[in-house]
């Protein structure tokens, strides 16, 4: 039948049912009138032989098919006006629930972004990278250019492998030059994401050779930020080193390399094969299983590969391995530890935030015990009540949940929106609510509705009548307490255990935060940048030019009046980018092959380590005369030096290097040691070669200046550009910025937990005064007499908050029983401190005592005010 | 107040007795539910109290099973008043009824006194 003619006719038997009763009245107080009774009293008397009226009219209705959802339309309306008239209550119950629903469809979101969802390729399962393994090492490392060679010609389980080689491209042109994020790949990269181009065509094999025009595959975000989105843009060429490069494709929006950083354009890599077997370990490789070869299949093929390589090659590969990881996992990595130790604590959030409206309900339920018995006694249905109070927590619970995902959809995109440019979290531009969120968050709120509702919607079912009518709803019952009070102690060791968890991570992070980096950060510069030089032919010469530009460089910034002193150096530490190779000392035998000596290798210029404020333990630094030609000379650190020449002064002695020039270099100096590899590593061994005699071609200035380093930039550029007009600058920062940023991963984790135990404190410290609030209203009673019998008011405010602090203990010690079993699960996040750190277990068991003291104090001094002249009365 | 049986239930106890006398009111032409309980009372002289509130769902039951039919009319007062009236299908259901109650009052008759038998 049609619902709204159902409708129609539903309310017009209502009206005559109410009409004929009308009527029968009229008519009993006629006859009754008639008979010689009074007109008022014939009324009364009329209706009273009538009985129950409401309830007659009531079972009437329901003759006519009263329906479920007549029923649960009349509920939703008695529950939101009943939510109406308490506004504190409601606020509080509503609050609480969109914090706790908020937060975990915030943190589902992220989790299911980054873990759930599969990349956005097609048959993303099969995509895989492939790394080397060093020796006796699980480190995944980049991969020898040769042996990329052998690997794509070798196996048996690649649709296809593509080398990949992150470098910032340098591009010149109208305005300044600047240098964006690059990708060069070989032929068959695209086809292995299996990604076409939005316009034009992607990099072919052709494109992959030496010699032939250079060509490049623009990103969405450079073509419409540098193109405007012009479709023409096709054909047309782009200034860069050296050369003009011609645009031949234009990738989708959102397009990019899961586990890389974002890149703006896709040049193709022309691997020269005569300089393949000398070249470094430089790229990356992604690589598309064959259909139906499984993981393990093709790790075992990579593996007799490697070994084949090794044999053929023990001078480069000796002992080295290869290893296969789907891509998906490498792209989440260790992120996977932290969202699920995230999720798990949000979890509790909710926990709290459930307990606590659950709490609430049970307090208003009990509150509100003699209005219900009077209901009960009129003959209201129990079912039926049972339905109104579940009906109410469910309204409580949709609004919270609409707020809290109100709350996670502006708050995602808000938190990302905060985070630096290339944070270091996977998946970043993928992060968003979806629908598959907000079907969670529903479910979530309409299970949290039911189970706080349940709960004092089973109390009541027990709870006498009779009781409730005679006591008129004062005096509590014991089991009411007993689970009120559980359900305090719940929330406070659950609160407890997050603020732990924050308390750890705050801890940790303070930690790192004052870790003394090895060198002195304030009022330094750094400009980071790969050197473009023009017009070399040979391989030395590219060397001669790329120190020459450095030199130049330097000589010109030096002059300038705010700069008290600049240097540069390949990789800037806490930058995430360093370079290694093999070195040992040479008055010893050679190390057998495959054994790895050596460690980390940067290139710096003269001055470095006073620019930097690293200081000295031994010899020199590099200077004037250790150029081109001269004595080939090299620093080490302090834990190169200890690990090379323990016990012995290595100043003077000689060692071999395996690096570009000759391989033999004598030691001039020892440094401090610098955490060149992040805040929470300690240093590794690293050996300082000079720029002069073995130019680098990724540089970073340094410039240390007199006062506000932001104002000597543009002087800086100035200078730099006289010197080579095309060159580019990746970026400028200050090295406090670049400290910092190396932080942001640890700073986010520890800000999430600290939100979330904030929460998970400010629930728990409502909770309890709602439960002592409503405890000494009970007994005002008994409050009013003891003052009545000459207790001070300080006896009173000590028994109500002894009682608060009593709830509070046995939180604590259950929260700190839990966090002693759980917080395990961050060792991996903690930096410096074990997860049972003493100072963090005391300071949040005081924190949490305060905030119970806080919570109990304004009810206990309530209780000190009562009038014990009204109470009495009252009785 | 006490624990007390609710309120429905008591209606399901008179339930098939409540019908009846119903059906058997408007044997003798249409009445409103004011005049049936008054006529209830009325030929019971004044024996069988029905709470005048548990007429309403009782006719409402036996319309809904078709026994009987409602409407509106002007009552004797001038006022609008719902009239019942029995229809076809009542009548049958009074006449079976009446049957079963014989059966009853025989059958409780010989329980409480044997010993006339």
């Amino acid at each position: 039948m049609n619902f709204w003619r159902w409708f129609a006719r539903r309310s017009r038997e209502d009206r005559e049912i109410e009409e004929e009763m009308q009527f029968h009245l009229a008519e009993e107080a006629r006859l009754r009138e008639g008979r010689g009774e009074p007109t008022e009293a014939s009324r009364r008397s009329a209706l009273q032989a009538f009985g129950n009226y409401a309830l007659a009219k009531e079972v009437t209705k329901e003759m006519w098919g009263w329906s479920w959802l007549e029923r649960a339309v009349e509920d939703l309306r008695f529950a939101a006006r009943m939510l109406r008239k308490s506004p504190a209550f409601t606020a509080l119950a509503v609050t609480a629930l969109a914090l706790g629903i908020g937060a975990t469809t915030s943190m589902f979101s992220v989790v299911r972004s980054i873990l759930l969802r599969p990349l956005q390729f097609p048959n993303p399962d099969r995509l895989v990278m492939i790394w080397e393994l060093p020796p006796r090492s699980s480190h995944r490392n980049v991969v020898q250019t040769g042996n990329f060679l052998d690997w794509r010609k070798r196996n048996h389980s690649f649709e296809n492998v593509a080398a990949m080689f992150q470098i910032p491209f340098n591009l010149e042109g109208s305005s300044e030059p600047v240098q964006i994020p690059a990708l060069r790949v070989t032929a068959g990269f695209f086809e292995i994401l299996g990604t076409s181009p939005l316009l034009g065509r992607s990099i072919r094999t052709e494109d992959d050779v030496a010699d032939t025009p250079w060509v490049v595959v623009l990103s969405y975000g450079l073509w419409q930020r540098r193109f405007g989105g012009r479709r023409d843009v096709i054909g047309r060429k782009i200034a860069g080193p050296g050369n003009a490069f011609e645009v031949i494709g234009v990738m989708p929006p959102g397009f990019y390399v899961p586990s890389l950083a974002r890149a703006d354009l896709y040049l193709p890599l022309r691997i020269r094969p005569d300089e393949a077997l000398h070249d470094g370990r430089n790229y990356k490789v992604i690589a598309r299983l064959r259909p139906r070869v499984s993981l393990s299949a093709a790790q075992s093929d990579m593996e007799a590969i490697a070994a084949q390589t090794a044999q053929e090659r023990p001078d480069m590969n000796a002992k080295w391995s290869a290893t296969v990881v789907p891509l998906m996992e490498q792209t989440v990595g260790d992120t996977r530890t932290t969202l699920l130790v995230l999720l798990g604590t949000v979890t509790f959030v909710l926990l709290i935030a459930c307990a606590n409206v659950s709490n609430l309900l049970l307090i208003r339920a009990h509150a509100r015990r003699r209005e219900i018995a009077v209901r009960v006694a009129l003959g209201a249905g129990r079912w039926r009540l049972l339905h109104q109070l579940i009906t109410e927590s469910l309204l409580l619970a949709c609004i919270g949940g609409f707020l809290g995902s109100m709350l996670a959809w502006w708050g995602v995109p808000a938190m990302i929106h905060m985070l630096p440019e290339g944070f270091p979290l996977p998946r970043l531009v993928e992060i968003g609510v979806d629908r598959g969120v907000l079907a969670f968050t529903m479910a979530l709120s309409l299970g949290c509705g039911i189970v706080f509702g349940a709960f004092p919607a089973l109390q009541l079912s027990r709870g006498r009548v009779n009781d409730a009518l005679q006591q008129g709803g004062r005096h509590g019952s014991a089991s009411g307490r007993y689970l009120r009070d559980a359900l305090v102690v719940a929330e406070f060791s659950l609160a407890m255990l997050l603020v732990i968890g924050a308390g750890l991570m705050l801890r940790s992070f303070a930690l790192l935060n004052a870790v003394d980096p090895g060198f002195r950060p304030d009022r330094l510069l750094t400009f980071r940048m790969v050197l473009v030089p023009s017009g070399w032919k040979t391989f030395d010469e590219l060397l001669t030019q790329r120190a020459a530009l450095i030199e130049q460089m330097l000589a010109r910034i030096r002059t300038l009046p705010q700069v008290t002193s600049a240097s540069s150096i390949s990789f800037l530490p806490l930058s995430g980018s360093q370079s290694g190779t093999a070195y040992y000392r040479t008055d010893r035998p050679a190390p057998p092959l495959g054994a790895m000596p050596g460690g980390d290798t940067s290139v710096v210029s003269d001055g470095y380590f006073r620019t930097m404020g690293i200081p000295l333990v031994a010899g020199r630094e590099f200077e004037e005369r250790d150029r081109s030609g001269s004595p080939q000379v090299a620093i080490l650190n302090q834990t190169a030096a200890r690990r090379n020449f323990p016990g012995e002064n290595p100043v003077g002695k000689r060692m071999h290097v395996d690096w570009t020039g000759p391989p033999e270099v004598e030691i001039v100096g020892v440094a401090k040691d610098v955490r060149h590899n992040g805040l929470e590593n300690s240093p590794d061994p690293c050996l300082f070669l000079p720029q002069a005699q073995r130019p680098a071609g990724w540089a970073s200035l340094l410039v240390r200046t007199a006062d506000d380093p932001a104002g000597v930039v543009a002087a800086v550029k100035q200078q730099i550009h006289v010197v080579a007009p095309h060159q580019g600058i990746e970026e400028v920062q200050t090295m406090e910025r670049v400290m910092s940023d190396s932080l942001a991963r640890p700073r986010l984790d520890a800000t999430i937990f600290a939100i979330f135990g904030g929460i998970a404190l400010l629930l728990a410290s409502v909770g309890i005064f709602a439960v002592i609030s409503y405890s000494v209203e009970q007994r005002t009673r008994e409050m009013g007499i003891r003052i009545a019998l000459g207790a001070v008011p300080g006896a009173i405010l000590r028994q109500v908050l002894r009682e608060g602090l009593a709830l509070c203990a046995v939180g604590v010690a259950i929260g700190l029983g839990a966090a002693f079993l759980l917080t395990r699960y961050l060792t991996t996040l903690l930096f410096a401190i074990r997860p049972t750190d003493t100072l963090v277990y005391t300071v949040v068991s005081l924190v949490l005592a305060a905030s119970a003291l806080a919570g109990c104090y304004f009810p206990a001094r309530h209780a000190t005010r009562v009038d014990p002249a009204i109470v009495l009365r009252e009785e | 107040m006490g624990n007390r049986e609710p309120y429905q239930n008591r209606i399901e106890l008179l339930q098939g007795t409540l019908d009846m006398l119903i059906l058997r009111t408007l044997q003798w032409g249409p009445q409103h539910g004011h005049g049936i309980g008054v006529a209830i009372r009325a030929t019971s002289q004044n024996v069988l109290q029905v709470e005048h509130g548990s007429l309403y769902p009782a006719l409402h039951r036996l319309r809904k099973e078709g026994w009987i039919e409602a409407e509106w009319k002007i009552s004797e007062n001038n006022q609008r008043a719902r009239y019942y009236r029995l229809t076809a299908k009542g009548k049958k259901r009074l006449a079976a009824e009446e049957s079963r109650w014989d059966r009853m009052v025989e059958a409780i008759g010989r329980v409480m006194r044997p010993a006339e038998n």
